[in-house]
Order: structure tokens, then C-alpha cells, then sequence
């Protein structure tokens, strides 16, 4: 028989490669044997799409794409669907980059969205690049876009970019979408919103979104995505399932495996309180 | 089952094999790619800061514009080298002086709007406004006490007796019931992320349809 | 000297930075602009001379011929084949984005992802039912964690016509406590930040020039 003593000495022992082990078979398993689990949509990511599809046909969105590839897998899926989104309605995109690693990103992401809807570079949507100094950027675009970046990322002077001819500020941009990683959007939210009344809202990691609630509820920021679920939910709501979509089987198999992590830990450490107690008696 | 025959993509994976091999333990293999991806990060971001600071942000602005001020700029960021001499480092803190100060002075009046003032006017709310229902009151009251115990329990300056004892005590269990959505949330983070991998190496790489 | 310049520096710019935004006149305007401008530039090159101290770093290891000065090569040359990659091709395609494509991003987000066997292993051996601080911590946690995925929506169970699940606790949590909590953090931040700004403007706060 098995004392409490010995499972909890056994549970305290367990190798973190086995743990590791179980950690790559449950998010490799649901990959492989997708499950159609269903996706109910938040009100948060409800009111993120109505956001965008609020907008007019020529309206010009402002996409900053705000991430490394650290975050690429959590936050791609959301920079697709907004530039799916914008350019099955026709919406013209002005899109920026805050983080040096970013332009690689952007690049790929507005070349593959752009083709899979026929759309043009310099009229339906331009890429600026990369600026140094975040706060100092979200300032100055609200006094001129073609002052803050003289040029876009492919050296073309941003005077000559037939989208920019009539768009030069936030009061020329009907919405901002801040993609990030980081605490941009809430620093989003202080220069372009709280000082040039710019309406937005963010597509966040979901290590960052349980800090963006607070400027939802204060109307701040008017829609957000939270982590890959945000963006599952916004795939369900275009009707355009992606990487989002296929990744909430493994991430429901995960969560579950890491509750059952945290009870067995649990045991163990009661187990051995328990002896412990006995033993002093 | 088509696996990939794009050399890129092969490097890719041995690189992510390459990472994934520190799971095992510490070795040679995942040291080299280490420092291999903080080369190659650091050449990626020498280029793009001197692309959009230097040339895009000064020089054209410079001669295609004739914005002259923006030499000021120039001779600043050229200060900021002067730290890397031990006899001239101290001129090189004039242009973090620059940097610092403008930054703080702008940052009060915006953080002051959206952190603080519009932070306050979101907790002070009537929960029994016109169009609220029930769940709305409640979840409105919930974050009125909790703001105001959580503000309580950051008040190091009041003793820890009596009412503020007992008010302190409930805004550190908002603390904790709030970090606790921060650890579920994190962990859904970490997740993906592996998700990212492994959707890399069966689609692109192995040509599993995912 | 370069220490009273600085310090001076700091007061006249931040205080003007700081009262610009109540002054909506061209001419104050102008100024802002350029200023910000400038502050582009300067942290570009501050970025520069990050990237040459990483570079002075690695070479002082290679020249000392340090334990795992071989690795420092390899840094190096990594950094040195895609300035040249640049400098020759240019940075709009070609070998400087393939490198980024099939290299960097790869590994990087690699990185990243070795946290996601960490984070299970931390919550086995770290999440323990010590206290009630505690448990509230870890039941909010779990109710966060499974009612985020769509497992928690088919957590539900009828109660008195009432349909309570996992995934409505969770997102009553994260609108209602979770707001309150991180309120109260953000305002005494934000209330910090202004205190630090204040102190670097009048002189008081003087860390960021170093040691005397």
C-alpha cells in the first residue's frame, strides 16, 4: 500500500520533464484530431467589430502594429482579421509600427491580406514603418502623420502617397486599431484619446488585456480582444475561422491539463502536511 | 503529409528544434542559437533604428524640407555617443536630460486625464441610472468598494487599526482576486504561443493540414 | 558643468512640455512639434549606442578569450551579416527580410514559448492552498483559466432558472473585481508617474544622470 507520506514524496519529486512531456502532447494532440468546440462572443469583441463595421467605405483606419515576434502567435491572428475586415469593406488602412522588430511582421501580414482581396499599395492601404520613440510618435501623428514619418517603409515620400493626400491627422482617421504587445494601448489610450479625442480600440495579449477592462468600462477604448480567444471570437464574428479558430482546441486541453497540474500539486502538499502533522504527535 | 523543401522553412525549424532542445537541458546547441538570434536582433534593429532615425527622421527632412532645427536633433543624438568615453561621459546625460524632461512633461497632463481623473469618474457612477439593470448596479457598486478599498489598503501612511484594518483587508483580497485573472490570463498567453510553434512545424514544415 | 546644464535642460523643457497643453497658439505649437522631432532623432541614436555597447560587449569577451567567447562570435557575426545585408540589398526584400522571416522570428517567438512549459511546471510545484489569500487567488484563477476557453461554456448548470457557467462567472470577474483591483493599481501608478515627472523637472529626481 501506499502511504500519504510516500505519494506526497513521489508527487514533490516528479521530474518537470514529465510535465513538460504532458504539456506538449496536449497541445500537439488537438492539432492534429481538431475538435469543433464552440466559440461564444464577448461583448468587448462584439463591440470591436461593430467598431469597424460601423465605418464607412472610404474611411481611414489607422493600424498600428505595435509587436515582436515574440507575441506574433497570439496577435497576428487579429492584425489578419482587422486588415480581412477592412479591406473586404473597403476601408483604406494606414498602418505603423511603434516596435523595431514590427516591420518584418507588418510586412508579410499587409502583402497576404492585400492579395487575397486585389487591393493597391499607396490607395487602398500604405505601411509607414517604424519610428523611434513611442509616446513621442502618438503625439506628433496628431498634429501631422506626413511630419512624423517624412517617408514610408519603402522610401516613399509620404507627401506623394495618393491615401495620405487628404488624411494628415487623428482628425482625418475615423478609427485607431492598436495591435500590442505591451502597455501601448493604455499609453494609446492617454495621447491619441484622452488628448486628441481619437476613437479606438485595441487587439491585446491576453497578459495585457485584464488591464485594458478598466478603460473599456470607462468608454476609453471602446472594443478590445483579449489573447487568442479575443481572436477566435472575432474570426467567428467575420466568418473567416483561422489560426484563432484551430488553436482553441489545444488551449482548451491545456488550461485543463494545468487545473489538473495545480490540484495534484495541491494533494501532494496536503498529503504531506498531513504526515507531517502525524508525524509530530 | 508534404514536407516543406523551402530552405527557409527548414532553417526555421531546426532553429525552433534548436531552442526547444533547452527543455531537455542547458547545451552547446541552444547556446549557439541563443546568441545567434541576439546578433542577428541586434543587426535587425541597428538597421531599422538608423533607417527611421537617421535617414528618415533627419536627413530627408533635412535636405528635401530644409527643416534646419532638426540639426539640433543631430548634434544631440551625436552627444549621446560621448558616453561611451569615460572623461566626456558626462555630456553625454545633456541630451537624456532632453530626453527625459520632454517626455515628462508631456506625460503629466495626458496620464493625469486618462489614468487618474478618468479613472475616478469611471468608479464614481449612479449603479440605478436610467437603462442599468440589475447585474449592471451590481457590478457598478462591486467596483466603487473595490476601488476604494483597494486605494485604502495602498494608504501606508494611515495605522492598520480599526475600520482601515478591516477596509484594507477586503481591497488585498480585490488585489488577489484581481492577480488571479492576471495568472489565468497569463497562462492562456504561454499557451498560444506554444500553439504558434507547434502550428509552425506540422503546417509549414511537415505539412500536416491544420 | 554637464550636470547643472543638464538639470537646467530638464527644467525649461519639461515645464514648457507641461504647459504647451493648455496653450493652443501656433507659435507654441511649432515649437512642440520640433521638439518631438527632435526627441525622434535623439532616440534613435540612443538605440544606436545600445546596440554598440552589446557590440563592445561581445567583442571584450572574444578579445579576453572568455568562457563561451566562441558563442559571442557567433552573436557578432549574426549582427554583422544583416548590416551588410542591408547595406547591399536593402531592406524591402531580399536576404535582410529573409533572414528576419526564417531566422529571427522563428527563434524569437521559440523563445517565448519555452514559458508556456514553465508556467505549468510553476503552477504544479508554486500554487498551493496555504491561506485564504491564497485560495482566493488560485479559485479566481482557475475560474478565469477554464471560463477563457470554450470548455467553460459547457461548464453550466441550472440553478433555479438561472443558467450559471464557468465562462459567465470568469467574465463577471474579469468586468466587476478585476476592473476594481487593477483600478486601484492604475490610479496609484498614474498618480506616481506624475510624481516622478514632477521631481525630474524641478531637479529633485536625478538618477537618470547617473552617479556624480
Amino acid at each position: 500500500m501506499f502511504s500519504a507520506q510516500s505519494i506526497a514524496e513521489k508527487l514533490a519529486a516528479l521530474d518537470r520533464r514529465i510535465i513538460f512531456l504532458l504539456v506538449g502532447i496536449v497541445v500537439l494532440i488537438p492539432l492534429l484530431v481538431p475538435l469543433d468546440l464552440p466559440v461564444v462572443v464577448s461583448r468587448e469583441t462584439r463591440d470591436f467589430h461593430d467598431e469597424i463595421e460601423a465605418l464607412s467605405d472610404s474611411a481611414v483606419l489607422m493600424l498600428a502594429i505595435d509587436y515582436e515576434p515574440d507575441t506574433m502567435a497570439e496577435l497576428d491572428p487579429m492584425t489578419l482579421g482587422v486588415l480581412r475586415h477592412c479591406f473586404r469593406k473597403g476601408v483604406r488602412v494606414v498602418a505603423l509600427s511603434l516596435y523595431a522588430g514590427a516591420p518584418g511582421i507588418a510586412q508579410r501580414l499587409l502583402e497576404k491580406a492585400a492579395g487575397e482581396y486585389g487591393r493597391a499599395y499607396g490607395e487602398d492601404y500604405i505601411y509607414l514603418g517604424y519610428n523611434p520613440d513611442w509616446s513621442g510618435t502618438m503625439l506628433r501623428l496628431g498634429e501631422s502623420i506626413k511630419a512624423t514619418y517624412p517617408k514610408d517603409q519603402w522610401g516613399t515620400p509620404s507627401v506623394d502617397l495618393p491615401l495620405l493626400k487628404n488624411v494628415d491627422s487623428y482628425d482625418d482617421v475615423d478609427l485607431l486599431v492598436c495591435i500590442n504587445g505591451s502597455k501601448y494601448a493604455e499609453f494609446w489610450a492617454a495621447y491619441a484619446q484622452a488628448r486628441y479625442g481619437q476613437r479606438m480600440v485595441s487587439g491585446n495579449t491576453a497578459v495585457m488585456s485584464v488591464f485594458i477592462y478598466q478603460y473599456y468600462n470607462t468608454g476609453q477604448i471602446s472594443g478590445f480582444l483579449g489573447g487568442i480567444r479575443g481572436a477566435a471570437e472575432y474570426e467567428k464574428m467575420l466568418g473567416l475561422p483561422a489560426d484563432g479558430t484551430i488553436a482553441m482546441g489545444s488551449q482548451s486541453c491545456a488550461h485543463v491539463l494545468i487545473v489538473l497540474l495545480i490540484i495534484a500539486g495541491n494533494v501532494g502538499y496536503l498529503l504531506a502536511r498531513r504526515a507531517k502533522r502525524k508525524g509530530s504527535i | 503529409m508534404h514536407i516543406s523543401s523551402d530552405i527557409g522553412i527548414w532553417i526555421a525549424a531546426l532553429g525552433t528544434i534548436a531552442i526547444f532542445s533547452f527543455l531537455y537541458r542547458e547545451n552547446p546547441v541552444f547556446r549557439f542559437a541563443e546568441h545567434l538570434l541576439v546578433g542577428v536582433s541586434a543587426g535587425y534593429y541597428l538597421v531599422q533604428y538608423a533607417h527611421s532615425g537617421l535617414i528618415k527622421k533627419f536627413w530627408y527632412p533635412l535636405t528635401a524640407g530644409g527643416n534646419y532645427w532638426l540639426v539640433f536633433g543631430a548634434l544631440l543624438g551625436a552627444m549621446m555617443f560621448l558616453k561611451l568615453n569615460r572623461k566626456t561621459r558626462g555630456w553625454g546625460n545633456i541630451p537624456v536630460a532632453f530626453y527625459v524632461a520632454t517626455g515628462a512633461g508631456y506625460l503629466i497632463p495626458s496620464v493625469m486625464k486618462s489614468m487618474v481623473l478618468l479613472q475616478v469618474g469611471g468608479t464614481i457612477r449612479n449603479p440605478f441610472a436610467a437603462g442599468n439593470s440589475a447585474g449592471d448596479a451590481i457590478t457598478t457598486i462591486v467596483i466603487f468598494v473595490g476601488v476604494i478599498c483597494t486605494l485604502v489598503y495602498f494608504y501606508f501612511s494611515a495605522r492598520r487599526t480599526g475600520v482601515v484594518k478591516h477596509v484594507s483587508r477586503v481591497g488585498m483580497l480585490f488585489l488577489l482576486a484581481g492577480f488571479g485573472a492576471t495568472f489565468g490570463y497569463t497562462v492562456m498567453g504561454r499557451i498560444t504561443l506554444l500553439i504558434g510553434r507547434f502550428q509552425f512545424l506540422l503546417r509549414d514544415w511537415l505539412g500536416v493540414g491544420i | 558643468m554637464s550636470r547643472t546644464a543638464a538639470i537646467i535642460i530638464a527644467f525649461v523643457l519639461g515645464l514648457f512640455m507641461m504647459i504647451q497643453f493648455f496653450i493652443p497658439h501656433p507659435a507654441v505649437t511649432g515649437i512642440y512639434n520640433t521638439l518631438l522631432d527632435i526627441k525622434q532623432i535623439v532616440l534613435g541614436c540612443a538605440f544606436i549606442l545600445g546596440v554598440l555597447s552589446l557590440i563592445r560587449f561581445h567583442a571584450g569577451r572574444i578579445r579576453q578569450k572568455q568562457a563561451g567567447g566562441w558563442y559571442s562570435s557567433a552573436a557578432l557575426l549574426g549582427l554583422a551579416v544583416m548590416v551588410v545585408m542591408a547595406l547591399v540589398w536593402g531592406t524591402e526584400d531580399g536576404p535582410y527580410r529573409w533572414m528576419f522571416n526564417n531566422v529571427q522570428a522563428p527563434m524569437q517567438a521559440t523563445m517565448f514559448s519555452l514559458l508556456a512549459f514553465f508556467v505549468a511546471s510553476a503552477a504544479y510545484r508554486a500554487f498551493r492552498v496555504r491561506n485564504l489569500d491564497a485560495s482566493v487567488l488560485l479559485a479566481v484563477g482557475v475560474v478565469v483559466m477554464l471560463g477563457r476557453v470554450t470548455l467553460g461554456t459547457l461548464l453550466s448548470w441550472d440553478i433555479g432558472g438561472q443558467t450559471l457557467s464557468l465562462a459567465g462567472a470568469s467574465e463577471w470577474i474579469l468586468h466587476s473585481v478585476n476592473v476594481a483591483a487593477k483600478r486601484g493599481i492604475l490610479i496609484g501608478v498614474g498618480l506616481g508617474m506624475i510624481a516622478t515627472a514632477l521631481r525630474i523637472i524641478i531637479g529633485l529626481e536625478r538618477t537618470y544622470l547617473g552617479r556624480d
